[in-house]
């Protein structure tokens, strides 16, 4: 057994939770080589495969029936073998059945809805929890760094859209600011009540501009056309998240936005920032200073070939993606996504997976909260500006 | 965070499913949340002979469309018309703040219901 594995082992003898431990690590973490990072997911992955395999007997049927045991993982080739939940399932009539947990341990749900509007909903319990609220924060923390400043959220507010992944995330972002407020209102946005609020906080807060591309891309155009400008500050943030697909299948160009948003807002490029993530996982893949988007240390990206995939696809070849994700233990987190990646490394300093996002799947569901939010606001829209028959 | 009225009916729901051939059917849907239930009802005369549904959304909304198919199965119409809201307001235990769209998810389907004609 290795160093870390014996440490790891060790700290969970004592009482500290191994997961949290390198959560909370991350920033070193991040700087160990990529061979290490991966003796540190092998044994976190491991352990947490055990758990589910031993306490969830749906889920230990199933890896009855693939002949895969605890005991066959050896080394991070051998993660492929574990069994995976396709995220669909979180959307089954019978989703209570992928539960590790009781539900009387569950203290949270969290949905994320398409634009089919059947809800995919995941359910955590208090250990779970606590390990996703730190594995975010800890995410943020060490890609963004900020700790202060006043941030524009364009999206809606928990009032209007409850129990939302993309607006629960919005919201943490508000333990690390100073000020914060929610642009998006009864499924409308207005732009120049933006600005005005940016204009407020000049001299005041360092300013960040925090939604959707589709929303960005809105305020970005309307700023375009404004006579005086609106210039940001140095260590302003511009951060996406929800995806660059419309409803619609409109893609927003991912360079050109970037470059459009700087100039605009007088930023530097590496200022904008996107992320990715799952509602049915516990971490964000964000975006460093050089557009690479770092998986978290303690998670492990497996990219599937698409025609066999029990197996993965060579190293940097694009393929379907299945996250491996040990802070999980309400349900086993092991999910086959419905999205074409492919994983590289970056030379910034951080090691380890970086994941680039191709698109979904043909025949998955376009949908995320961010699509069905953007079709909702168009629909409201379209209401507002038809004129009426008769 | 759930009830022992919601926690029963969440893990083991009644009634899951679907009719081939209902006589009725009601949808109830919140867009917002999206919690969305889709019920097939069989009827004798007046009588509820067997009922199914389809939910998606949180544990409680799931919850709900069981405690109301257990309800109303074997019921008449207008038995279920005649459904005291007193008994309505504790079907489902007491619920979080963040559950009480639920309880109107309950009101919408006796509303429903109660449009429900004899064959």
């Amino acid at each position: 057994m290795s160093t870390y594995s014996n440490v790891l082992k060790l700290g969970s003898e004592l009482g500290i939770d191994p997961v949290g431990s390198i959560i909370a690590s991350a920033k070193s973490v991040f700087r160990l080589e990529a061979d290490v990072q991966n003796e540190i997911k092998l044994q976190l992955i491991k352990d947490n495969f055990t758990f589910h395999y031993e306490n969830n007997a749906l889920y230990k049927k199933v890896c009855m029936e693939k002949q895969v045991s605890p005991e066959d993982i050896q080394s991070t080739c051998d993660l492929v073998k574990i069994p995976t939940i396709a995220i669909a399932k979180f959307k089954d009539v019978n989703a209570h059945l992928l539960l590790t947990k009781p539900i009387t341990e569950l203290q949270h749900e969290l949905r994320s809805t398409g634009t089919s509007g059947i809800p995919s909903i995941s359910r955590r319990d208090e250990q779970t929890l606590t390990r996703s609220v730190h594995s975010i924060y800890a995410m943020f923390r060490e890609m963004f760094g900020f700790f202060g400043g006043g941030a524009i959220f364009l999206a809606p507010s928990a009032e209007d859209m409850p129990e939302m992944g993309l607006v629960k995330l919005v919201n943490m972002f508000s333990g690390l600011l100073d000020s914060s407020r929610f642009f998006v209102h009864d499924s409308s946005f207005d732009p120049q009540s933006v600005l005005d609020q940016l204009e407020k906080w000049k001299h005041v807060h360092t300013r960040h501009i925090i939604g959707p591309p589709f929303l960005v891309e809105r305020l970005v155009q309307y700023a375009a056309g404004q006579q005086t400008p609106i210039k940001l500050d140095r260590q302003s943030k511009i951060i996406t998240l929800g995806g660059w697909k419309s409803f619609t299948g409109r893609e927003i160009d991912r360079l050109e936005f970037n470059r459009e948003t700087a100039a605009v807002f007088g930023i530097q490029e590496d200022q904008v920032r996107d992320m990715f993530g799952l509602v049915e996982t516990n971490f964000m893949a964000i975006d460093c200073e050089e557009h690479a988007k770092h998986v978290p240390p303690w998670v492990h990206f497996s990219v599937r070939d698409m025609d066999h995939p029990e197996r993965e696809a060579a190293p940097g070849e694009p393929g379907r993606l299945a996250v491996y994700d040990p802070s999980s233990l309400a349900y086993p987190g092991f999910i086959m996504t419905e999205d074409l990646v492919y994983v590289s490394e970056c030379g910034c300093g951080r090691h380890g997976q970086t994941v680039h996002y191709m698109y979904r799947i043909k025949g998955a569901e376009i949908g995320c909260c961010a699509i069905n939010l953007e079709k909702y606001m168009s629909d409201k829209e379209a209401r507002v500006t038809q004129c009426p028959i008769g | 965070m759930y009830n022992a009225i919601i926690s029963e009916h969440f893990m083991s729901p009644r009634n899951i499913g679907e009719l081939e051939m209902p006589d009725e059917r009601i949808k109830i849907g919140n867009p917002i949340c999206g919690d969305t239930i889709h019920v097939g009802i069989e009827l004798k005369e007046d009588l509820i002979f067997d009922i199914k549904y389809k939910a998606y959304g949180c544990a409680a909304s799931i919850a709900t469309a069981s405690i109301f198919s257990e309800y109303v199965k074997g019921k008449t119409l207008q038995q279920i018309r005649d459904t005291p809201l007193a008994d309505k307001e504790t079907m489902l235990g007491e619920l979080e703040p963040n559950q009480m769209h639920c309880y109107e998810i309950l009101l919408e389907l006796f509303h429903s219901m109660c449009l429900v004609k004899a064959v």
